[in-house]
């Protein structure tokens, strides 16, 4: 201490003791106040920030921009900035990248006040240690959240009007189909038009000049399951999302970062590591989950299932997920528009909310009793 | 697109996988929502520790002690449940209060009273258990037996409303580095709820830090790290204040201002619980202490009447001939020792030697025509009573 520092001695005004009743401790939801001020604690971390904004932001800003700008610039070497392929792949680039920013932000939040010797501090006001918890929830959330809707809105306005034309009808090997049909939709058509059908679609060996519905009928029957994976898949990669599609890549967005904030935030309470859990929650999210959903492990796939970035890519939506050849995955709806980006069976509708479900409250549950009952 | 997902025959069934799921999923909430159920209950009282009930629990090894420690083995328990209830109460209750981790018992059997609106020490060498001792007072760690209480209050079964008017500091104080002093404030008020936010500047400028609110702690100096951890005590606008060595890294000047806001806060009536292992600390800033070590408390009671009855009565008596003198008061057979020095000698009278002694003594050499130019009693601090109380305990070893 030095000299030049006021003395520690001198009269204030704090108030004399005993004079004020208890203040209403002890209930185990966060106030406002606590979540505004673990926010600020967290907001105020700047490399943190800096992290998300590189991870979660940064990679569609340069993108975009740079597409913008080369279109800009010289738009006839350069095609429009926004197409529904590039809308795809920075999508689910953020999804990636977000799960990871998300789970670091949540160890952060999980493990600063131990690791800055506050937590003693904050369990000393008397505060509900659930309480205490709960309130990173919110707090992390309100970072995260507003950040991904941003970017993604960013993807969204960039595809929408700075994009190439969407096409009134999807080139089914070579055959110009009407888009938006189902798969019934699909066959009626190519029953109306045997002779389109008959040149262009992969359906065997056929006289084309000749042929009427009654003779190819069998044959779209037959194939129709494939031919529509196909159509599906042409007319995904040729078109974009329709705004409630956009809607429900949004939503889905958010669940993904929002699932990683909060297993970070369990995983770092639990742990009381923020490296370690970064470290663990990164390695399952590039290196773990790709595997488990790409290959079918024998006896073992209801455990794949278990992992949650096996349920969240089921529940991929379907303008991330074009159809596999591959595994049972593909061209489907599974649930909320979802079609599943699997290299393996899909499991049950209920399975799959059952494992988001699990995780999100799971680790919440975790967190919170590993709060409650560490020594501070 | 309404297709539907071709699922292989036989991936519908309830196979192993979402066996084990819906196992894990629904034991996991049942297990953590008895732990959360059993934890917003109140608390369990803790059961007071019998002698008959404490399980043989290994004692540190003495020898393992640092050779700066004083060796106290097996001290005698004082009981303080015989002292006077002040009118007040007890600002801090323990009884058979003791706190183990694993092999090593940190808190043995704690028998603490503290009065309201007393500065009181808890004093003690490094490793002593002090810090142990208000970690479990203050719920930052659970007991493993004994009941406490703070301001009336018990706890851990009634902990939230006792805490609301508690303040400590407990080891360093230690601030998320990246806020200014005032958010780190902010983050407290708003756990502590009620009005604490509205002494954030109060506090800050009581502690002298309201110029430096708005920097980050991170460039705070130790001295004001500590202030701003008193800061924090005083958001609770605290009946209790529990300081655990707050004079640990300060420089003089520090410990001057540190131990004047102590003092003024002691003068505020508030109840000072003040921790450290710095005797002459204690003694400067306290009115009442407790000595611990080995996690008991082995004396307890006002500094003054502690070393009044600690032992004899060292008087310094400033004469001339002060051979013939000693060889006098030997003869007499009045004194428990007497010694030479420098411009006299020291007289050590018995145990519980009164200050007519001291006349007595006086008297006697006037007498024998010795001229006498002064009698000084010699003030025996808090320094010299630890270290008999230590050494006639290392003696009983």
């Amino acid at each position: 201490m030095t000299t030049t520092e006021p003395s520690l001695s001198e009269a204030g005004s704090a108030p004399a003791p005993g004079r004020r009743g208890t203040p209403a401790l002890g209930a185990w939801l966060p106030t406002w106040n606590l979540i505004t001020t673990k926010n600020l604690e967290i907001r105020k971390r700047r490399g943190l920030m800096i992290t998300m904004v590189v991870l979660i932001v940064l990679p569609t800003v340069l993108v975009l921009g740079l597409r913008l700008l080369f279109h800009a610039v010289d738009p006839h070497s350069y095609g429009p900035a926004g197409t529904p392929a590039l809308f795809s792949q920075l999508t689910n680039l953020m999804a990636e990248f977000g799960f990871i920013a998300a789970a670091a932000l949540g160890a952060a939040a999980g493990t600063t006040d131990l690791s800055d010797g506050v937590f003693r501090h904050l369990v000393i006001t008397g505060r509900s240690r659930l309480a205490l918890y709960l309130a990173r929830i919110p707090a992390g959330l309100a970072i995260t959240i507003p950040l991904v809707a941003l970017v993604f809105a960013m993807n969204c306005l960039v595809t929408s009007y700075q994009g190439t034309p969407s096409a009134t009808s999807v080139g089914l090997y070579g055959v110009n189909v009407p888009e938006h049909l189902d798969q019934a939709g699909l066959q009626t058509w190519l029953l109306q038009h045997p002779q389109q059908a008959a040149s262009g679609l992969p359906i065997g060996p056929v006289n084309t000049n000749a042929i009427t519905p009654a003779q190819i009928r069998p044959v779209i029957e037959k194939n129709i399951a494939s031919l529509y994976d196909n159509y599906v898949a042409d007319e995904i990669s040729g078109s974009n999302p329709a705004v409630n599609e956009m809607a429900k890549i949004g939503l889905w967005l958010e669940l993904e970062v929002g699932i990683g904030f909060l297993v970070g935030l369990g995983l770092g309470s639990l742990t009381g590591q923020r490296t370690t859990t970064t470290i663990v929650l990164i390695a399952l999210e590039i290196i773990v989950t790709p595997v488990l959903a790409h290959a079918q492990i024998p006896y073992f796939i209801n455990g794949q299932r278990l992992v949650i970035g096996i349920a969240m890519d089921q529940l991929r939506p379907a303008a991330l997920a074009p159809g596999t050849s591959a595994g049972g995955g593909g061209p489907g709806h599974v649930l909320f528009g979802g079609r599943g980006a699997l290299g393996i069976p899909p499991m049950p509708t209920w399975a799959m909310i059952s494992v988001i479900v699990g995780w999100i409250v799971g680790w919440s549950v975790i967190g919170a009793w590993r709060m409650m009952t560490r020594d501070a | 697109m309404n297709a539907i997902v071709a699922v292989p025959a036989g991936q519908h069934h309830i196979g192993f996988g979402v066996l084990l799921l819906a196992i894990l999923v629904l034991g996991g909430l049942g297990w953590g929502a008895t732990r959360l159920v059993g934890r917003t209950r109140s608390l369990r009282p803790l059961s007071p520790r019998t002698p008959s009930a404490e399980p043989a629990v290994p004692r540190p090894d003495p020898s393992q002690q640092s050779a700066t420690e004083p060796a106290l083995a097996t001290p005698p328990r004082r009981a303080p449940a015989s002292l006077p209830r002040p009118d007040g109460g007890w600002a801090v209750e323990t009884h058979g209060l003791t706190k183990r981790f694993g092999p090593t018992v940190a808190v043995d059997g704690v028998e603490l009273l503290v009065p309201r609106g007393s500065a009181f020490g808890y004093l003690g060498p490094n490793g002593a258990g002090k810090t142990t001792l208000i970690r479990t007072l203050l719920g930052l760690t659970k007991a493993n037996a004994g009941t406490m209480s703070l301001l009336g209050t018990p706890v851990p079964a009634d902990r939230r409303t006792a805490l609301a008017r508690v303040g400590a500091i407990v080891d360093e104080p230690r601030f998320h580095p990246h806020l200014t002093g005032r958010d780190n404030l902010r983050l407290l008020a708003a756990a502590r709820g009620g009005d604490a936010g509205q002494r954030i500047d109060p506090s800050l400028a009581r502690v002298g830090l309201a110029d430096r609110a708005g920097d980050k702690v991170a460039t705070y100096s130790m001295g004001m790290r500590q202030r701003l951890g008193v800061a924090a005590c005083l958001l609770a606008d605290p009946e209790l204040l529990m300081l655990d060595e707050p004079m640990n890294g300060l420089d003089p000047a520090g410990m001057h201002e540190m131990r004047a806001m102590i003092a003024s806060l002691a003068d505020e009536g508030r109840t000072v619980v003040l921790s450290s292992h710095l005797l002459d600390e204690v003694e400067r800033t306290c009115d009442a202490v407790a000595i611990v070590d080995h996690g008991r408390v082995i004396r307890q009671g006002p500094i003054d009447e502690l070393i009044r009855g600690a032992g004899a009565m060292v008087v310094e008596v400033d004469c001339a001939e002060p051979v013939r003198a000693k060889q006098l008061i030997d003869e007499a057979g009045i004194a428990a020792g007497t010694a030479l020095a420098h411009t006299g000698l020291t007289v050590t009278l018995p145990a519980g030697a009164s200050r007519e002694a001291v006349a007595d003594l006086n008297r006697r050499l006037v007498r024998a025509e010795i001229d006498v130019y002064g009698l000084r009693e010699v003030q025996t601090s808090l320094e010299d009573w630890f270290l008999s109380v230590t050494s006639r305990l290392g003696e009983a070893s």
